[in-house]
């Protein structure tokens, strides 16, 4: 099979007409309307840009589960950040990170103010300028799944050797596999089939969203990001429904090895342990975050600025968990619309530019 | 008991110096302090002699770009070519030119004088005559080095004027170049990446839009500077109530953009450009359009990019590689980069 | 197409772990750490300055066979028209 078949992107029209025609069969024999899940920001938006949406058969519906780890960053976790920023540190971050909403205003915000926020575009970058600003704490806001997680760890390694005493990192990290498992927990949860994160698995490898398939009896696959590489998951995702026959598969013009990548597992289990954390629209999930392990407890701002991620939170109304679920659409939230808007989002689903409630908000009104 | 933390705005953020929706809602605030009958919302305006046909304009531009130079230009290439680039795209030929100078105590005299030789330059290139202007010096800290406010005035060329409200169901967009480089370029400088054959598009427009005078089916056209191409079709859709279909797969592109935008999660559509017009025209002078502009090596690219439909009014959609159709909104505020 | 793990080559390594990387005409400093044995002119997937994995196993065999089935059977139909 020559390379152009599967890459000429003048073949990408005749790809999807055929994989779109595969599809609607599959959903035929299903003989129910079927509702996916894509798990990954990058998902969403992919899917958003390609236009992909548009061209999905009736009798499919996709939703955007809680697969933007910056969008699940809580609101008390935001707060710890500010309250780092308000302190004189220099906070350093992804600039995903900017918009999402503390209760008192975001990161952006307070860089308006005039901070010390600054973007940066990998965790090594916070170490040189650690390096350069000794007189200054330096922080680094840890967010990110399984893919980003590896960077801050290393990050941690390099900061622990080079003994740097102004330098820590507010660890907010995530796992995909606990939240999955938590949304499926949920014995009204309507989702027949999951689109696993591509890159997150490149880093994690298959084995630990086997449960899916095996114990939960849902369709799931990984897939790429081109357009072409999504609608072969979704294709096969239909397929396991139709067929019963419910097998993790891989969906990627590239070749990954499936057993992830090893040394990256290595590092994080070296640097953070598993700890309960808080996600925006969903509450505690347990086990699925990342602390900064004992050895690198000097670098971890929650212990060295003796930060309170606060107990009791309150319930601002929102109802993402339900969204994300596939229980409700977002108008059904009370606070769609009128209080949670793209300019000032409350959950998940709004703060992500292509989560459900956001996509909703702008396509629909 | 259900609490709610609004994040009301009660200041400026960067986000309302980005071009998108918030620079919208801010300009609508000032405005909203003036009488403002008959102010149209175009790149310049027209000045009415007192009866006769009104055939000079005037623009007012501001410059405070970070870095100050950057592959292809400098703030003062740019100011020269971003004031007169929004008289080009009326129709309007640049003759003048005022400059204003916030300048920054400590600002060395080796670079004032660079950026003052590229303005100088750039303004002789384009037979524009510098006719007034000002300095002002403010303490250490309070500018960026250097803040220029250039006002450009020329004549006006085209037969009739040209403004959103011409834009017909059926017209074709034409874009003069591939979008994003001048964006695309700086972010490269910000964000540390080495992109050797890059270079901004800053230049002069008039000499590239000059030829399209002769066609009387020129219905308007746009530089896409903040917020870009998707931000200035956004405004067309909104401003004539008509939709806007775009056609990916015709979009002049540039590898280093498209590189850099995959690295920074952007999207091409929404970076700025400072040498880039999108044109709209009637459907039977798009081909000669098309040919008036390739003759200049500015604009040798330049390409049906898509036209004026009369579904989705107010809203611009593309037609994707893939065959699918996504919508391009106006972006909210800042665009930062990401990382999933 | 956006997808913010992007294929690289690399072009040079250093002492420190770190090499410069080359995509679409554009160089990047990446890190190595998470990498076994790299190589220059290695195809490295790179997420947020980190390579996170090796992309040298060409294509993916489900998708090749995928592929396969589809355009046969978009053979099989303009046969038959």
């Amino acid at each position: 099979m020559p390379e152009s078949d599967l890459k000429a992107p003048r073949e990408g029209p005749a790809n999807i007409e055929a994989l779109r025609g595969k599809l609607s069969e599959y959903l035929e024999c299903a003989g129910r309307p079927l509702t996916f899940m894509e798990v990954c920001g990058t998902h969403t938006v992919a899917i958003f840009r390609s236009g992909l949406r548009s061209l999905l058969p009736e009798g499919l519906r996709v939703l955007s589960g809680p697969g933007c780890p910056v969008c699940v960053t809580d609101q008390s976790e935001i707060d710890m950040a500010l309250s780092l920023a308000k302190r004189d540190c220099v906070v350093l971050t992804y600039g995903d990170m900017l918009r999402v909403p503390g209760s008192s205003g975001s990161l952006l915000k307070m860089k308006g103010e005039g901070a010390a926020v600054e973007v940066v575009t990998s965790a090594i970058q916070s170490m040189e300028i650690a390096r350069k600003n000794p007189e200054r704490e330096v922080v680094f806001l840890g967010v990110g799944f399984e893919t980003t997680a590896p960077a801050t760890a290393v990050t941690l390694q390099q900061a622990r050797r080079n003994g740097l005493d102004n330098f820590s990192v507010l660890c907010l990290h995530k796992t995909v596999p606990a939240a999955l498992s938590a949304l499926c927990s949920n014995p009204d949860l309507r989702i027949d089939g999951f689109i696993l994160p591509g890159h997150v698995t490149v880093v994690t490898g298959l084995d630990e969203y086997a449960f899916l398939t095996k114990k939960l009896r849902r369709a799931a696959a990984v897939a790429g990001f081109e357009p072409e590489e999504i609608l072969a998951c979704m294709t096969d995702l239909a397929r396991q429904v139709a067929e019963r026959d419910f097998r993790l598969s891989v969906w990627r013009l590239k070749d990954v090895p499936i057993e992830g990548n090893p040394a990256a597992r290595r590092i994080l289990s070296e640097v953070f342990e598993p700890c309960d954390a808080r996600w925006r629209g969903l509450g505690v999930i347990a086990g699925s975050g990342c602390r900064i392990a004992e050895p690198y407890g000097e670098f971890d701002a929650v212990r060295k600025f003796g930060l309170d991620p606060a107990e009791d939170v309150v319930d601002n109304g929102c109802r993402c968990g339900e969204v994300l679920s596939g229980l409700i659409s977002p108008p059904e939230c009370e606070l769609f619309g009128r209080v949670c808007t793209p300019l000032a989002p409350v959950g998940p689903c709004m703060v992500s530019s292509e989560g459900t409630c956001g996509a909703w908000y702008r396509y629909h009104q | 008991m259900v609490q709610v933390s609004s994040m009301k705005e009660d200041a400026v953020t960067s986000g309302h110096g980005s071009g998108g929706r918030l620079t919208q809602k801010l300009t609508e605030r000032i405005l909203s302090r003036f009488e403002t009958e008959g102010f149209e919302m175009e790149d310049c305006a027209f000045l009415d002699k007192g009866g006769n046909d009104a055939d000079i304009a005037v623009t007012m531009d501001g410059f405070t770009v970070s870095p100050q130079d950057f592959p292809g230009g400098d703030i003062g290439k740019l100011a020269v070519c971003g004031s007169s680039n929004d008289l080009a795209v009326r129709g309007v030929e640049p003759r003048w030119l005022t400059l204003s100078l916030i300048i920054e105590e400590g600002l060395e005299f080796s670079l004032l004088d660079r950026y003052m030789e590229s303005a100088a330059r750039t303004a002789k290139e384009g037979n524009i005559r510098l006719i007034a202007g000002d300095t002002k010096v403010v303490p250490h800290g309070m500018a960026d080095k250097i803040f220029i406010a250039a006002c450009a005035m020329g004549k006006k060329m085209s037969s009739r004027t040209l403004q959103t409200s011409n834009l017909r169901q059926g017209d074709v967009l034409i874009l003069s170049t591939s979008p994003g480089r001048h964006g695309a370029a700086l972010a490269a400088a910000r964000f540390n990446i080495a992109a050797p054959g890059l270079t901004s598009d800053c230049a002069l427009l008039w000499p590239s839009l000059k030829p399209l005078m002769a066609l009387d089916g020129l219905r308007c056209m746009r530089d896409c500077t903040r917020g870009g191409l998707g931000t200035v079709l956004c405004e067309w859709a909104e401003g004539a109530s008509l939709g806007v279909e775009l056609v990916e797969t015709n979009l002049p592109a540039n590898r280093e953009t498209n590189a850099i935008c995959d690295i920074l999660g952007f999207d091409p559509l929404y970076l700025a450009s400072e040498g880039c017009a999108v044109v709209a025209v009637a459907p039977e002078q798009a081909e000669g359009c098309l040919d008036l502009l390739r003759q200049n090596s500015i604009s040798r690219d330049a390409a049906v990019i898509g036209r004026i439909v009369a579904d989705h009014p107010r809203m611009v959609g593309m037609k994707t590689r893939i065959g699918g159709m996504r919508c391009v909104d106006m972006p909210v505020g800042e665009i930062l980069p990401r990382i999933c | 197409m956006m997808c913010l793990a992007v294929p690289y080559t690399i072009v040079e390594i250093f002492d420190d772990g770190s090499a410069r990387a080359e995509s679409g005409g554009v160089e990047v400093e990446i890190r190595l750490d998470l990498i076994e044995d790299p190589a220059v002119g290695d195809t490295v997937l790179v997420h947020a300055g980190f390579a996170i994995q090796k992309l040298d196993r060409g294509e993916s065999e489900e998708m090749i066979a995928l592929w396969k089935e589809l355009n046969e059977a978009a053979e099989a139909s303009v046969a038959r028209v």
